[in-house]
């Protein structure tokens, strides 16, 4: 309790809480604040006005004005905080899921297993993140452009259950499977900092008193692991990591951006700023394609990185009695 | 220290390795079928060519037996020639780029080395100086104007960002273009009183003594350049911040102040050369921020070097050009990785024991 005090007490922290408070309410209401069209197949796909490949100011009709081909774009960031939220809560559960479970096996019984998991994560590091993504990315959607069953297409459908809570004994909407695979890119090489970091925790309470003494009168490795190692090791980094769903969010937008994302006239920003790439000579007559989704990513992310840089201060032992910076 | 650096240089063939297979294994994850397909150019004109091109390379092999002959190369039973072979420099051919992919390498590979020289030197001065200011004042109104700042710009994706400044200063001002050269000085580029030294147009206008080319692609350089420079600085400041602050609570820096001295050659003379020691990995984060930075940063000002070409081709699902500019990435990054080990080891002696 006394951290989230803490944290409505920093100026900066309270900001980036009532800008998180926002985009929960703007996600939450998004079918009230723009109503998608009656008979759409899917509200995600943003509603097109024509087919007119010129880019629309602002005007009554489309409030912050239409992408080429008229994609309206009011409608793609109102539903593209869905999106955000949706992609980044989804991929950091998933990275600190894996990091937790390779971090605290590799910590709490060393060894050989330890050295196994420790030179795995080694080489998963050893990539360029986004250029890792990227290349999984486009041979992922080769398989997946294939159409049979195997084990991949199996772990698409329980991410498509998580994710947008699709039943998996329906084949995978082709609209989400793009998005599903960026996701799963950035899953496969997004966990090993969360490994390392948990590791290294198990490893320096596992030689404390009361891990010893839990040994002593018999408790099962799952429980020392579970009842004691775990709360005290790892609590703190679970906490840190949740606010990663920013910086997520951008790695997600960046794969978009690129084409590798979602699918065009998705309600995704990154998606919805890759239209700029063919109007960059006029850019200052068509700034609105930029600035709208640009400035909804970037609130985003600083409203995860506000709060988060606040509660590294609160969490880091280091910092303490040090004053709590803002 | 001798030792210490053999160990190093031993570990890197493993990594490699390693890195080599689990490259193989995301190849692997495609039918023999669809990385025949990766290597005919119009599948509908030519319905044998696939199965002769699996039967020839061998994609129906057993994996192992695949991936040796990826690595090494394998011979041809017809001709007796050894074909492939990433060992002998054999990464495959590039649909996207129309050659083999080691070419297009090394024809792009100069355009992404001046960018991020560009990028990394006025990155590191930045980024560790202005560290540097925030930890001397720590709490005060410097730090916490920085640490603002830099929140704010770790928040803005850097293709965003790079928009913005093509927004206003190409599109509004009109002060510098995309692209690495106008159409003017890239006829003077390709004629052939002018000589390639470095591939670098920086470098080899000067040593052709032609001004107005070197004025030319520096201001192309220019906005990709701070572009993909913004993208790390912020990241070196809280790094350069956290390990000075580090420093200034040690003993000796009491003891340094007890003596006397005055605040200026105390952080000089006693905190800097600490402080700085774990600044030097900053080597390896940048690396991985600009070898990932430039995928973008070349795309939006359509900049010819390996970072857009590895973007066209993932569009275009031109796996084996992808797979091959990766393997040469993780190449550059594990040996970046493995000289700053090295540098650190020499700059502090403590490492060396672990």
């Amino acid at each position: 309790m006394t951290v989230i005090k803490k944290l409505l007490r920093n100026p900066t922290s309270l900001i980036g809480i009532i800008l998180l408070v926002g985009f929960v309410i703007i996600a939450l209401l998004a079918p009230v604040l723009a109503p998608p069209p009656e008979n759409a197949r899917d509200v995600y796909m943003i509603p097109r006005d024509g087919f007119n490949t010129q880019p629309q100011p602002p005007s009554p009709e489309h409030k912050l004005g239409t992408t080429e081909g008229q994609f309206d774009i009011y409608y793609g960031v109102i539903w593209g905080t869905r999106t955000a939220f949706r992609v980044g809560v989804v991929i950091t559960l998933l990275t600190t899921l894996i990091g937790l479970t390779i971090g605290s096996l590799a910590g709490f019984y060393g060894g050989w297993l330890d050295e196994v998991l420790m030179r795995l994560t080694e080489i998963f590091q050893a990539f360029p993140f986004l250029l890792a993504a990227i290349t999984l990315t486009s041979v992922l959607q080769t398989v997946y452009g294939r159409g049979e069953a195997n084990f991949l297409v199996m772990t698409a459908k329980g991410l498509a259950l998580l994710t947008f809570g699709h039943n998996p004994s329906q084949d995978l909407d082709p609209i989400q499977l793009q998005i599903l695979t960026g996701m799963l890119a950035i899953i496969a090489f997004g966990w090993m900092g969360y490994a390392r970091v948990i590791r290294g925790n198990i490893l320096s309470v596992k030689e404390y008193e009361y891990a010893l003494a839990a040994r002593l009168v018999g408790a099962s490795d799952m429980r020392i692991l579970g009842r004691h190692l775990l709360p005290n090791a790892v609590f703190p980094v679970l906490v840190l990591a949740s606010m990663d769903i920013g910086s997520y969010v951008l790695t997600f937008a960046s794969l978009s951006f690129l084409g590798l994302g979602a699918q065009r006239g998705y309600a995704d920003w990154g998606q919805m700023i890759s239209f700029a790439r063919n109007w960059i000579p006029s850019l200052a007559d068509h700034w609105y394609i930029v600035v709208y989704p640009g400035l909804a990513i970037v609130l985003f992310v600083l409203s995860w990185n506000l709060v988060g840089d606040a509660l590294r201060d609160i969490l880091d032992p280091r910092m303490r009695g040090r004053g709590t910076g803002l | 220290m001798f030792r210490y650096i053999i160990r190093r240089l031993l570990i890197l063939p493993l990594i490699m390795t390693a890195v080599s297979m689990l490259i193989f294994a995301m190849l692997s994850l495609l039918t023999p079928y669809e990385r025949a397909s990766l290597y005919v150019q119009d599948i509908s004109k030519r319905p044998g060519a696939i199965d002769s091109i699996i039967e020839k390379y061998g994609l129906n092999d057993p994996i192992p037996v695949q991936y040796w002959h990826w690595l090494v190369g394998r011979k041809d039973a017809n001709t007796g020639e050894i074909e492939g072979g990433i060992l002998r420099g054999n990464l495959g051919w590039s649909k996207t780029g129309k050659a083999t992919v080691w070419e297009v390498i090394a024809r792009r590979m100069p355009a992404t080395a001046e960018l991020a020289i560009w990028a990394g030197i006025p990155m590191i001065l930045i980024g560790v100086g202005l560290g540097v200011i925030s930890a001397v004042n720590h709490n005060k109104l410097p730090d916490q104007v920085l640490r603002v700042i830099s929140i704010v710009g770790w928040s803005i994706p850097v293709f965003v960002f790079g928009l913005l400044c093509l927004m206003f200063f190409y599109a509004r001002l009109g002060w510098f273009a995309p692209g690495r050269l106008s159409d003017w000085a890239m006829q003077v580029v390709q004629s052939d009183s002018y000589r390639v030294y470095t591939g670098m147009y920086t470098v080899d206008s000067l040593l052709n003594l032609r001004l107005d080319i070197f004025r030319n692609a520096v201001s192309h350089l220019v906005l990709p350049s701070v572009t993909l420079a913004y993208l790390n600085w912020a990241y070196m400041l809280r790094l350069t911040r956290s390990s000075m602050l580090d420093t200034l609570s040690q003993d000796y820096m009491t003891t340094a102040r007890a003596k006397g001295l005055t605040e200026r050659l105390v952080i000089l003379r006693h905190a800097l050369p600490n402080g700085l020691i774990p600044v030097v990995t900053i080597g390896a984060i940048m690396l991985i921020g600009l070898l990932n930075g430039v995928v973008i940063t070349e795309t939006i000002f359509d900049y010819p070097g390996m970072g857009s070409f590895m973007a066209q081709s993932a569009l275009s699902l031109d796996v084996i050009s992808v797979l091959g500019i990766t393997l040469f990435s993780a190449f550059i990054l594990i040996s970046g990785n493995l000289i700053v080990d090295i540098l650190y080891g020499i700059i502090d002696p403590r490492i060396r024991l672990d």
